[in-house]
């Protein structure tokens, strides 16, 4: 018997490790790849490179007419003076190599998280380092997406499996009469929220994390933080909850119907059991996938959510940086989103390996 | 009385709800099962074997309509007792299940051992080691070799996860199996083994069986007593050494005569028409339509008439 469970163990292992990796480099090279992309376009292909030269062309011209100490030189003496000074701030930026050259070598920095200065923004403690822009921005994103994200998930499976229990009943009806109300984004509900409760009512605040006075004892602090972030949690339930529960309520019918189902109560199992193990278990794959593309979606949302709710994250951030033009910070904000996309697929892939056995069997040719 | 059945069937009804009415799937069913004997319910597709088989394990579906009668299990009316109650003392615990496609009878994401394991930890409330022993004797008993334990059902052949199934229905040795076409998607030496592994199980351990099938040439390596079931009744029932002798009712016979033989230079007979629909089946008999020896009485609904111990409902035995 322990050979078996032994060998049951590595097999699992095996087949999650082989899938794993390929999975592992597979993701690197789309962050690669998007990132890439993201230098070239924030650059504009190199497009950006001419117009700071010419930027600076006009600074050393101006500098030069105002230099009361190259009056004196001929008109040729001071263009050479000018070139000179032109060749020597482009070597300072690293304009004198090429744009591709260059492009590879903003990658390599930017993947090692290398990030550089911010040309225009700075941190709130007034550092210009875009690595502090960002680990300031991250930990409220990270809040305010990750609770919201985990905390529907769980909801929405276990509405969704109670609604399949009752199929046809009241509260059945209801979340798929609301489902197509699920088709507008967090932020539209989010201004209707705003207008209610902290226009009208004043019960709620308007946007930001914290009350002014930043408070001093973490109770008070976490309690403000809680109160700011009822309306956006709120707004994004609005936005997924009837779609979602109304999609796995689905998933969970179908599933159920399913004859090993059938062949399970025959058998005579308790029917937490049977929920558990016959249509939860089988149905998991699927609902893990739903959920990753939802975590995308959320992700692709924050600039406008955090925007509207004043939340002090990286979408807000990300948005004052396209504002401002500051390439290293949106290059920078990419790459941490890039990576943070991609070890949130990485997790979900774990977890959905370890539930379907059947995941990868072609690599195993057959298995026999 | 000594010779107590095991199981007695009377009056069983179960019909569907449909929105052109309701479907008559099993309509008012009685037979009789003494233990240690295994009746084959014969029939065409759409008859109600399946439907039959479901009624009994109170496998219900959802568009449920009609479903009354009186089930004996070992003495005690099954029928009467609560849902909770029937899934702790009857179902797998009494009798067990054979299913018509295996394939899609076992859980995609859970090891075949394990599954067939279940039944067993959760009505003996066995340790997980325990049943695995169990599951492993089980195993080599149906011909599935041990290590097929810590496999998933997607890695096994047909013939494998059919043997898997039996391995299941037997794992509790209940007194009762019902085998819903185990043989039906399969090749024929693997039909054999199979056939093999009930009666030996039920020589050595006494279990019963109702075996669902249309294919007469296979059930009659294991039956006891025949019941032939047509458009949702039971139209004759008997020994199966009488019945395939000489079967009774003309729908039976015609049935035995569809059979090809060895030795004989008789050609194989069809049963020309359809079955009726069991949503609006007909008045009388409802065999009538495609019966070569009908008469008038036929559109009245006929007797259950009994000869020399078996059972027929047909107008020409009364």
């Amino acid at each position: 018997m322990a050979n078996i469970a032994y060998s049951q163990r590595s097999s699992t292992f095996k087949r999650v490790a082989v899938y794993i990796t390929g999975r592992l480099v597979m993701m690197f090279a789309t962050v690669v790849i998007g990132v890439f992309l993201t230098i070239l376009i924030a650059n504009m292909g190199g497009y950006v490179d001419e117009i700071q030269r010419g930027i600076i062309r006009e600074d050393v011209s101006q500098a030069a007419n105002q230099n009361l100490s190259l009056r004196s030189l001929t008109s040729e003496e001071r263009m050479h003076w000018v070139n000179e000074q032109i060749i020597l701030r482009e070597k300072q930026l690293g304009l004198d190599k090429p744009f591709m050259v260059r492009a590879v070598k903003f990658m390599k920095d930017a993947l090692t998280l290398n990030l550089g200065r911010a040309q225009r923004m700075t941190s709130d403690k007034g550092s210009q380092m875009v690595r502090d822009i960002i680990l300031e921005r991250l930990p409220p994103t990270l809040i305010l997406f990750g609770i919201s994200g985990l905390l529907l998930f769980v909801v929405e499976i276990w509405i969704a499996l109670g609604l399949s229990r009752h199929y046809g009943g009241f509260w059945d009806k209801l979340f798929v009469f609301l489902a197509p109300a699920s088709t507008s984004p967090a932020w539209f509900y989010g201004i209707f929220l705003i207008l209610i409760f902290a226009a009208m009512l004043g019960i709620l605040p308007f946007g930001g994390m914290m009350d002014a006075p930043v408070p001093d004892n973490w109770v008070d602090y976490t309690l403000s933080l809680l109160r700011h972030m009822i309306l956006p949690l709120v707004a994004v339930t609005l936005s997924q909850i009837f779609l979602n529960t109304y999609n796995w309520r689905t998933f969970f019918l179908i599933y159920s119907n399913e004859d090993y189902v059938e062949m399970a109560k025959a058998k005579g199992l308790p029917s937490r059991v049977i929920e558990r193990e016959y249509i939860m278990r089988p149905t998991l794959p699927t609902i893990i996938t739903s959920f990753a593309l939802t975590l995308i979606g959320l992700w692709q949302g924050f600039i406008i959510m955090e925007t509207v709710f004043n939340w002090p994250g990286m979408g807000r951030a990300y948005f004052q940086a396209v504002q401002f033009f500051d390439v290293p910070v949106i290059v920078g904000m990419t790459v941490i989103n890039a990576y943070m996309l991609a070890i949130t697929m990485f997790i979900l892939d774990f977890i959905y390996a370890i539930l379907d056995p059947r995941v990868q069997v072609a690599n195993q040719g057959g298995n026999q | 009385m000594t010779n107590q059945p095991l199981l007695e069937i009377s009056d069983l009804v179960m019909h569907f709800r449909t929105s052109q009415g309701p479907v008559q799937a099993v309509d008012h069913v009685s037979f009789r099962l003494n233990p240690q004997r295994a009746v084959v319910i014969l029939g065409e597709s759409g008859c109600g074997k399946s439907s039959l088989a479901k009624a009994i394990l109170r496998m219900l579906p959802n568009n449920i309509g009609a479903y009354s009668g009186k089930v004996f299990l070992n003495g005690t009316d099954v029928m009467s007792l609560g849902d909770e109650e029937f899934r702790r003392s009857v179902r797998w615990v009494q009798m067990s299940l054979v299913p018509q496609a295996a394939m899609n009878a076992l859980n995609p994401v859970i090891r075949v051992g394990h599954q067939v394991a279940e039944p067993f930890m959760f009505h003996n409330s066995a340790q997980r080691k325990q049943a695995m022993e169990l599951v492993k004797q089980m195993f080599h008993y149906v011909g599935v070799p041990a290590d097929f334990i810590s496999r998933y059902p997607f890695e096994l052949s047909g013939g494998m996860r059919q043997r898997v199934a039996l391995a299941m229905a037997l794992v509790t040795s209940p007194s009762l199996v019902i085998l819903d076409e185990p043989t039906s998607a399969l090749d024929l030496l693997t039909q054999s083994n199979i056939m093999n592994v009930l009666k030996r199980n039920k020589a050595e351990l006494g279990t019963s069986y109702i075996l669902i099938t249309h294919d007469v040439a296979t059930s009659s390596e294991l039956a006891d007593d025949i019941a032939v079931m047509y458009a949702g009744q039971i139209v004759e029932t008997g020994d199966a050494e009488a019945f395939f002798g000489q079967p009774l009712h003309p729908y039976s016979k015609m049935l035995m005569a569809s059979v090809p033989r060895l030795r004989t230079d008789v050609e194989p007979d069809f049963i020309s028409g359809q079955p009726p629909s069991l949503i609006s089946p007909p008045s009388g008999c409802r065999f009538a339509a495609r019966c070569p020896s009908r008469f008038d009485k036929c559109t009245l609904e006929p007797p259950s008439a009994i000869k020399e111990w078996r059972t027929v409902k047909c107008w020409l035995y009364q």
